[in-house]
């Protein structure tokens, strides 16, 4: 019953929030709901430390893995609700794009992303995928300019498109799964999968062009070079707490269906081909996305940028496997979710008292709005993977796994890569933050609801440099667990 | 072997023909209209070839599954298309950026593709090359029609088409996934064509205009 608690909360929560057209009622009603869930899901991940696993009928699971995405996501949420709630105050009223539908819409998107990290069923983790597209395209859209129902379209088509790959991939897998004499209710549940995975494999093929077609479909999702395209887009034209929960969750979770199959992949046909496959996606999301860091002129289509770096990063751990390589990858997921939220925060606020997101229109506000600028300069240096820093410990590990095993061509790779957005972000902020402010800020202290987004969020960043906390560290172990 | 059965037979062995021809005139068709009319004829012979699959295999779910394709794809969405491009006013023009001819000649090369590609899987799955043939050239059609046409709606009919194909994979390969896991991915499908006539809307009320390649503001 446990699990489905998380799920049934957001949804009734979305009818619930629907019926007050007060915003303020609204926004409380959110924020309580949004508590609520959070309570559900630290539930969840307890019981599942406890227990190892939740099973819920033939669809639902939780295990190791999923309860560590499940822990991310109710930190993000947590934040961007928090945020969310002093954000909406500079919110028009329209006809769809008033709080209430907001808040509906954030709900049903957390809906189909908590649903994705707990089904156990493959063909039921594709549908809520699909979902999450769906639920967020609104959002993305919700300030109907033009160029957000642009971004909306290519966001929408894109991503129907890459996922309509996934289902693609989810049949062939199904195919080879029942080709190897498995019942059909259950060749798409990962568990019975993983215990035949060997039997599957003897027929590498079918295997083989399922990996394929799944790690572009959801790959495109996470946002991997050359399936990318949305999502700088999506990121720069979505209100910012959406942005924060597109850039810190959404990919995380697709990061999560790709994690699920590399697994049943590598236990059937040996790790060497979904490995493989992962470190070239990892290496030219990393590079590309790198370079174009360089040239952009809006604060939000950075962090964009940003986030398929560091996608790409964890794609690379992940390729990498081994101990440390996995770790570095999980441990990076969350990192880079938190130091993400923080960045999109900061742009937020930025954008909201400067009136630009181009960066040069931005000047000074180390002056102007010291709050903002701390909270920027913060989350650039994690984001760059600078030592005090948690980034740092997680891109370390995943850079000695590599010394490990030799690959001294990633190595390379990894280093100048990351020295060069390292360059790009220091030119950006040090335009952004030093100089004449060429224009008045008024008013530009944080109101509690971003001080404690942000607060938490710069503290949780310096906190996890410095250690990992002792329970976090045993769930890591667990997820890593499910994965070996 | 009554009547229905030679049917059935039939209809799984050489219905194929008519996937590849409804393809061939997608390519030529300059009028939405048209190619909504197209879709739809090509989503009854899929009907036709699920219901079959039904009666061979005596697998009740499936029949409710052709019934399924047949409520949405045959009637609901193209009725959609029709009621959307009535409201919309829009010009019926597909705005193909490739001539017929070449629309034609790609599209061929394309079903080339597809039995050069499946050559080697369909033995081994038991499935004859033609109807993988079909099912994949539907799935590559599918993407060329969503590059090459510039209307919103156009778009949208390339991804279904996108989407028969591999519908029909799945039904040749493995006679589809379980019941309620189809019955999601319509529902799936569904509401992301009901968010694709929004997003159709807001386009033309902001942009006055449904032509995609216009969309180009946000670049880099």
């Amino acid at each position: 019953m446990l699990l489905l608690l998380p799920i049934a909360i957001p949804v009734l929560g979305a009818g619930l929030i629907l019926c007050f057209r007060n915003p303020r009622v609204a926004t409380r009603a959110a924020l309580l709901l949004g508590a609520l869930e959070i309570g559900a899901l630290g539930a969840v991940v307890w019981q599942v430390h406890v227990r190892s696993e939740l099973q819920q009928g033939r669809y639902l699971r939780a295990d190791g893995l999923s309860s560590f995405f499940l822990m991310g996501i109710a930190f993000i949420s947590g934040l961007v609700l928090v945020y969310a709630s002093g954000y909406l105050r500079h919110m028009g009223e329209g006809r769809f794009s008033s709080p209430r539908w907001f808040y509906a819409l954030v709900f049903l998107f957390l809906f189909t992303m908590i649903s994705v990290c707990l089904s156990a069923n493959l063909g039921f983790l594709w549908i809520m995928m699909e979902g999450t597209t769906l639920a967020s395209a609104l959002l993305v859209g919700f300030y109907n300019t033009e160029g957000a129902v642009e971004a909306g379209w290519k966001y929408l088509v894109v991503c129907t498109v890459g996922i309509a790959f996934a289902l693609f991939g989810t049949i062939v897998l199904y195919l080879a799964a029942v080709k190897a004499g498995m019942s059909p209710a259950a060749a798409l549940d990962w568990v019975s999968l993983m215990d035949a995975a060997p039997r599957i494999g003897l027929d590498p093929h079918l295997v083989k062009l399922a990996f394929v077609f799944v790690i572009v479909g959801y790959g495109t999702k996470v946002g991997f070079v050359p399936m990318h395209s949305w999502l700088p887009d999506a990121h720069a034209e979505a209100p910012t707490p959406i942005s924060a929960l597109l850039s810190a969750v959404l990919l995380n979770c697709a990061m999560y269906a790709v994690m699920r199959y590399d697994a049943i992949v590598s236990r059937a046909v040996g790790p060497a081909f979904p490995h493989t496959l992962l470190l070239i996606f990892g290496v030219v999301s990393m590079v590309v996305a790198g370079l174009l860091i360089l040239v952009q002129r809006n604060l939000k289509r950075l962090m964009a940028y940003s986030s398929i770096e560091h996608m790409g990063i964890i794609a690379i751990g992940l390729g990498l496997g081994g101990p440390l390589g996995l770790f570095g990858a999980l441990l990076h997921a969350f990192n880079h979710s938190v130091a993400k939220s923080l960045l999109f925060f900061s742009a937020g606020n930025v954008r909201h008292h400067v009136g630009t997101l181009r960066m040069d229109g931005i000047q000074g506000i180390s002056r102007t709005m010291p709050q903002t600028s701390a909270a920027l300069l913060v989350g650039g240096l994690a984001i760059v993977g600078l030592p005090p820093f948690s980034l740092f410990i997680s891109e370390f590990a995943i850079l000695s796994e590599a010394f490990t095993q030799a690959r001294y061509f990633v190595v390379i790779l990894f280093l100048v890569i990351l020295s060069v957005v390292f360059g790009g972000f220091a030119f950006h902020f040090f335009r952004m933050l030093c100089g004449e402010p060429d224009r008045h800020v008024e008013n530009s202290r944080l109101i509690p609801s971003e001080y404690i987004a942000m607060g938490i969020a710069g503290l949780s960043l310096l906190f996890f440099g410095a250690r990992i906390p002792y329970l976090f560290g045993l769930l890591l172990h667990e997820a890593m667990a499910v994965l070996q | 072997m009554g009547l229905v059965g030679i049917a059935t037979e039939k209809i799984l062995s050489s219905f194929s023909v008519f996937l590849f021809l409804s393809i061939l005139l997608l390519a030529v068709a300059r009028r939405i209209s048209t190619s909504v009319l197209l879709f739809s004829l090509q989503s009854a012979v899929i009907t036709a070839e699920v219901l079959a699959t039904a009666y061979q295999e005596k697998l009740a779910g499936v029949y409710v599954v052709g019934l399924l394709v047949f409520a949405i794809k045959v009637v609901a969405i193209p009725r959609a298309f029709f009621l959307l491009t009535k409201r919309l006013k829009t010009v019926r023009d597909v705005k193909a950026s490739t001539t017929p001819t070449q629309s034609v000649f790609i599209t061929v090369a394309m079903i080339y593709l597809s039995y050069a590609a499946v050559h080697s899987y369909g033995q081994a799955v038991h499935v004859p090359d033609d109807a993988l043939a079909a099912a994949v050239s539907l799935i590559l059609t599918g993407a060329f029609l969503m590059v090459s046409r510039k209307k919103a709606l156009m778009q949208v009919l390339g991804l279904l088409v996108l989407e028969n194909g591999i519908f029909l994979a799945a039904l040749l390969t493995t006679f589809g996934m379980p019941l309620v896991i189809e019955i999601g991915i319509f529902f799936d499908i569904l509401m992301g064509l009901l968010l694709m006539g929004i997003f159709t809307f807001r386009i033309s009320d902001t942009f006055e205009h449904l032509d995609v390649s216009k969309l180009r503001k946000l670049r880099g």
